[in-house]
């Protein structure tokens, strides 16, 4: 059953078109996260879900109901926003109850609601304070216990967690994962943090331009990147691109470099005078065993731990490498790096589009 | 390092700003001391030139005090409790639709056509002076025309016009823009209207409703100022938050916005309430007996018998002192930091 459909929506912003003709369908109970830079129409569409943005064309139903034109008190969502927005004259108890109150549910129902959600989020000890005595994490909670007492049909959560350190947030991230498998409902998740949508999603749309660049499960994403755009968005660190061009299915780099591509990377496409090709960092081979080798001229070497980066240049691009952390090479060094063949995109120069033929 | 603390500074640089806070302390207080003293001397003190301190400077004489409460010097209870009463009624319906229209134009996005408000304009007026070259009596052409001119313009101002749209920018500084022009323009033109009023047979010169709808007027543009600030700090999130969640909207003003905001309607209702507490031109046009208020009195002991000090100082005391009760009283409520907690 499908839970969210936006079908043709479109909104601008006086003279400004900022989303265009956009479509998806998010099934019931899903996941859904949607991703990407800032001003990519992403927190927009979250709020035409919601209702706090009227949209300018084409319809939002909510399982057979059509809440385009409904207010949003109306469509029975729950939002948690960035910054929190609780209530800074009331209790956590009441910040959280006082949805309920509004809309006259009787006093046993809500502290019935009140205990469950407080067990769930951990707030028991912090009911009776003010949010101004809450740390970040807690306030997020409180947030999030606002829109599970409504008993939503959606939960729409905009970049929740991006005003907390780094710690909280990984562990915020797996308990909104959590909370999203106890619950069974469905949810709207926007965030700018390609980690926190790969991490947290069932399925990723990543957004740019006020379009839907791909719409897909988080490996797909990483493994079948649709366009040069997904492919430099999703990973980290991103995706390495080498320009230059294929014919008789070998790929010759604008560096020089020349190897011959596996049929399964290129699809149905023959010869093409101007392609890219990426590669992500941790495709470099340790072993060195692989016809595919570029020389990179090292700049930066960046100690992580379990892996080194090496980062530098390949002819005039930049590029990244992932190397095993035994290996210990200095800035400007040049050194040879051997590439996973089988795991190389190619993408057509001109539209963007990856070459690799579509799995369904 | 002591940063944020005095010690910061060298010992020549604190001396400064200790000598200058000092002398501002003086400047301010000074005043209010001399007042003070004043009123406990009577003529015999003050005509032998200055003195400050009471029992050594000079043997203090409660006399100005007994005068100004028993009546002698006017009736200063009566003046005090019409203060009183205008000001805090006035300040009062001036915050609550100030802020409410403050709120409006903060969260809401009007567009009116300019065509409605000169309609409006063209209408009461041009009808105003028609229907008296017509025979009309004013007060029954300035009504008429008046509700006809309102009516159309809502009319107009509902249907998409040809010409220039105002916004909510235009609509503030139509507001700010009634207090541009000296007061005495409108204080005359005021007391014709209600003196039109009077013959018409709704007295309003020297009424209770009379002057506080006047200040009423004359605050709400402040209010709405003032007010708009407070809530544009407001992140909207707040609110949008309460929307998703299916509060009406007159809750999430009353219940949600206007606790956010609590110390800037205190500042807001206190500072209208210093205005019509002060303020004498229009008391002075729209009152004679009934309704005279404080600052006629304070003014009125200048001119009865010479000038007697004492007289106007206690005077000026019982203006002052009431004041700084409210300052005093609201000063708790005016401290921010409500917002606290509620985001990031």
């Amino acid at each position: 059953m499908t839970q969210v459909t936006l079908e043709n929506v479109s909104k601008s912003f006086n003279e400004t078109t900022v989303i265009s003709d956009f479509n998806l369908e998010i099934d019931n109970k899903e996941f859904v996260v949607l991703v990407g830079p800032s001003g990519c129409g992403k927190t927009t569409t979250l709020r035409m879900i919601a209702g706090l943005e009227q949209v300018s064309g084409g319809a939002i139903r909510f399982g057979d109901r059509d809440v385009t034109a409904l207010r949003p008190g109306k469509r029975n969502c729950a939002m948690v926003f960035q910054n929190y927005a609780l209530y800074p004259h009331m209790t956590v108890a009441q910040n959280i109850t006082y949805g309920m109150r509004v809309r006259g549910a009787s006093e046993d129902e809500i502290k019935q609601a009140l205990a469950n959600a407080a067990r769930t989020l951990d707030l028991e000890p912090y009911l009776d304070r003010l949010p101004k005595k809450l740390s970040g994490g807690q306030r997020q909670r409180v947030a999030i216990g606002r829109a599970l007492v409504r008993q939503p049909d959606v939960y729409l959560f905009d970049e929740p967690l991006s005003n907390l350190d780094a710690k909280l947030r990984i562990e915020m991230r797996v308990e909104i994962r959590d909370l999203h498998q106890r619950l069974e409902t469905t949810i709207v998740y926007v965030t700018h943090d390609q980690v926190e949508a790969m991490t947290m999603a069932d399925r990723v749309v990543v957004m740019n331009e006020g379009r839907i660049e791909q719409a897909a499960d988080p490996i797909t994403l990483y493994r079948q990147p649709a366009n040069l755009f997904v492919a430099g968005f999703i990973g980290a660190p991103s995706m390495n691109f080498l320009p230059g061009k294929i014919s008789g299915g070998t790929f010759t780099g604008d560096d020089g470099c020349s190897f011959p591509v596996p049929a399964a990377r290129l699809g149905a496409s023959g010869d093409l005078p101007q392609v890219v090709c990426g590669v992500r960092p941790e495709h470099v081979l340790a072993d060195g065993a692989s016809p595919a080798k570029v020389k990179q001229k090292i700049k930066v070497v960046e100690p992580l731990g379990p892996h080194t980066l090496q980062v530098g240049m390949v002819g005039k691009v930049q590029f990244t490498a992932q190397v095993p952390a035994s290996r210990h090479a200095n800035p400007d060094e040049e050194v040879e790096l051997a590439l996973d063949v089988d795991e190389l995109h190619f993408f057509d120069a001109t539209s963007g589009k990856s070459l690799a033929p579509k799995k369904s | 390092m002591n940063i944020g603390s005095v010690k910061q500074f060298g010992p020549t640089a604190r001396g400064l700003v200790l000598g200058g806070v000092m002398g501002w302390a003086f400047l301010t207080l000074f005043p209010f001391y001399w007042t003070f003293v004043t009123s406990f001397k009577n003529l015999r003190i003050i005509v032998k030139g200055p003195t400050y301190f009471p029992f050594i400077d000079f043997q203090p004489s409660a006399h100005g005090w007994v005068e100004l409460f028993t009546g002698v010097r006017g009736e200063m209870f009566k003046n005090l409790a019409n203060s009183t009463m205008v000001g805090v009624s006035a300040a009062l319906v001036a915050t609550l639709f100030g802020t409410m229209a403050a709120y409006a134009l903060t969260r809401y996005r009007f567009r009116v056509p300019l065509a409605a408000g000169l309609a409006f304009a063209i209408i009461a007026i041009g009808g105003y002076v028609g229907l008296t070259e017509l025979g009309m009596k004013r007060f029954e052409a300035i009504s008429l025309a008046f509700a006809v001119g309102l009516a159309v313009s809502v009319v107009l101002g509902n249907i998409k016009l040809p010409g220039p749209l105002l916004g909510n920018e235009d609509i503030v500084f139509w507001f700010i823009s009634q207090r541009m022009f000296p007061p005495i323009v409108s204080a005359f033109a005021l007391f014709l209207l209600y003196s039109e009023f009077g013959k018409a047979g709704f007295k309003m010169t020297d009424t209770y409703l009379g002057l506080t709808l006047c200040y009423i007027a004359f605050s709400l543009p402040i209010v709405v100022w003032l007010m708009r600030d407070f809530f544009e700090a407001l992140p909207p999130e707040i609110e949008e938050a309460a929307i998703v969640d299916d509060v009406p909207v007159w809750r999430i003003f009353v219940q949600i916005v206007l606790p956010m905001v609590m110390p800037g309607l205190a500042a807001t209702f206190m500072i209208t309430l210093a205005f019509v507490w002060n303020e004498y031109l229009f008391a002075l046009f729209l009152t004679n007996t009934t309704w005279q208020t404080l600052p006629i009195l304070v003014a009125s002991q200048i001119s009865q018998r010479g000038d007697e000090w004492w007289a106007l100082s206690t005077a000026a005391l019982t203006a002052i002192v009431p004041m700084m009760l409210v300052v005093w009283l609201l000063g708790k409520l005016m401290r921010s930091g409500l917002m606290l907690g509620s985001i990031k």
